[in-house]
């Protein structure tokens, strides 16, 4: 089992499992490619490197994160029109937030969404928003995504 | 920021002036519950942000946790993160019953009361001892993935900083194996902050 940190990603070629624990407001985004059975994930945590102070880190970002992710894809053989996307988090913890930010989740869930469409990656499932956790497992076998969760079970994408 | 080049005795006044808040903290939370709570010396560390969660236990551990916002003078969280065992026991304790069931509204926000407290005399003894404004906020408190209950904060702290001056104080209550968490998070200014009252003092 390959484990992503939060603010880092992982590409994988089959037999391998590629999981991010605890996803709450960040999001994961799974990457598969079936016919070369190479999958990556990144573990985002927000939208854009636009306005960060740090940019040094491009997993932290939904708009440097998934196209370094689809790069390092690319490199392991994947071929880009076959990739397909699965994302899951972005929740909303708390149902108030005491400096008035945003929700940050939804946020990135929508950042997310947006890069993916430009890169012309197809979301083929998506368990997002809701206020609880998610871990997720990406089985590069055959792109089957587990989401995991404290109280709500477990759902296979 | 000084964050890097904290010298020795920076590090260890830091330490004990932390040590200080939670023993005064933990002392609240055992005469609330009338058992004693041993408390280990919180260890100091400066990390970055994204590896908080694997250094308060793993950011998949299921637990109960409460966190509440640092601010006026300086900037920072508190979180006490608790395992389901140990939420129990405390619930059972001040409730006076056997069969706790911690997901129920009024055990949640006893779980929440009891770190509101806590963090109340941590950050007031902080307050006193450092002669800085310090506010808390209300409790947001939950049961959940630990990495997911504090994702945002970290999050919000990202925005700013690399890097956190973090104390993680595991307690144990008595009679109970199951520990808990007091995780203490600042940003770089906030310790630059506390240091230069640390150096007027000395």
């Amino acid at each position: 089992m390959i484990i992503v940190g939060m603010a880092d990603s992982a590409v994988a070629k089959n037999p391998a499992k590629i999981t991010t624990l605890g996803l709450g407001s960040c999001v994961g985004i799974a990457l598969y490619d079936k016919r070369s059975c190479v999958g990556g994930m990144v573990h985002i945590m927000l939208p854009s490197v636009e306005n960060a102070r740090s940019k040094d880190n491009a997993a932290k970002f939904a708009d440097t994160g998934i196209p370094h992710l689809l790069d390092c894809m690319l490199a392991e053989g994947a071929s880009k029109s076959a990739i397909k996307a699965k994302i899951a988090g972005g929740a909303r913890m708390f149902s108030f937030n005491s400096n008035a930010q945003l929700n940050i989740g939804e946020r990135n869930v929508v950042a997310t969404k947006e890069v993916l469409r430009k890169l012309r990656i197809p979301i083929i499932a998506e368990d997002t928003g809701a206020n609880y956790g998610r871990t997720i497992v990406l089985d590069t076998e055959n792109g089957k995504l587990t989401v995991k969760s404290a109280l709500k079970g477990e759902k296979i994408y | 920021m000084r964050m890097e080049e904290l010298n020795e005795l920076e590090a260890s006044a830091l330490r004990e002036i932390v040590n200080i808040g939670v023993g005064n903290a933990v002392t609240s939370l055992s005469k609330m519950i009338g058992k004693q709570i041993k408390i280990e010396v919180p260890e100091l560390k400066i990390e970055r942000i994204e590896k908080v969660p694997e250094i308060a236990g793993g950011a998949d551990t299921v637990v109960s946790g409460v966190i509440m916002h640092v601010d006026g003078d300086i900037n920072g969280y508190i979180m006490m993160l608790l395992s389901k065992e140990t939420a129990e026991a405390i619930c059972a304790t001040i409730s006076g019953e056997e069969e706790v069931d911690i997901f129920n509204e009024l055990n949640q926000s006893m779980i929440e009361e009891v770190g509101h407290i806590l963090a109340g005399s941590y950050v007031s003894s902080l307050s006193e001892f450092l002669g800085l404004e310090l506010r808390i906020s209300p409790p947001m408190q939950t049961f959940d993935m630990l990495g997911a209950i504090m994702d945002h904060i970290l999050i919000e702290m990202s925005r700013n900083v690399e890097s956190t001056l973090l104390f993680d104080t595991f307690f144990t209550l008595e009679g109970h194996r199951m520990e808990g968490i007091l995780l203490t998070l600042f940003d770089p200014e906030s310790m630059d902050k506390i240091l230069n009252r640390i150096s007027e003092m000395v």
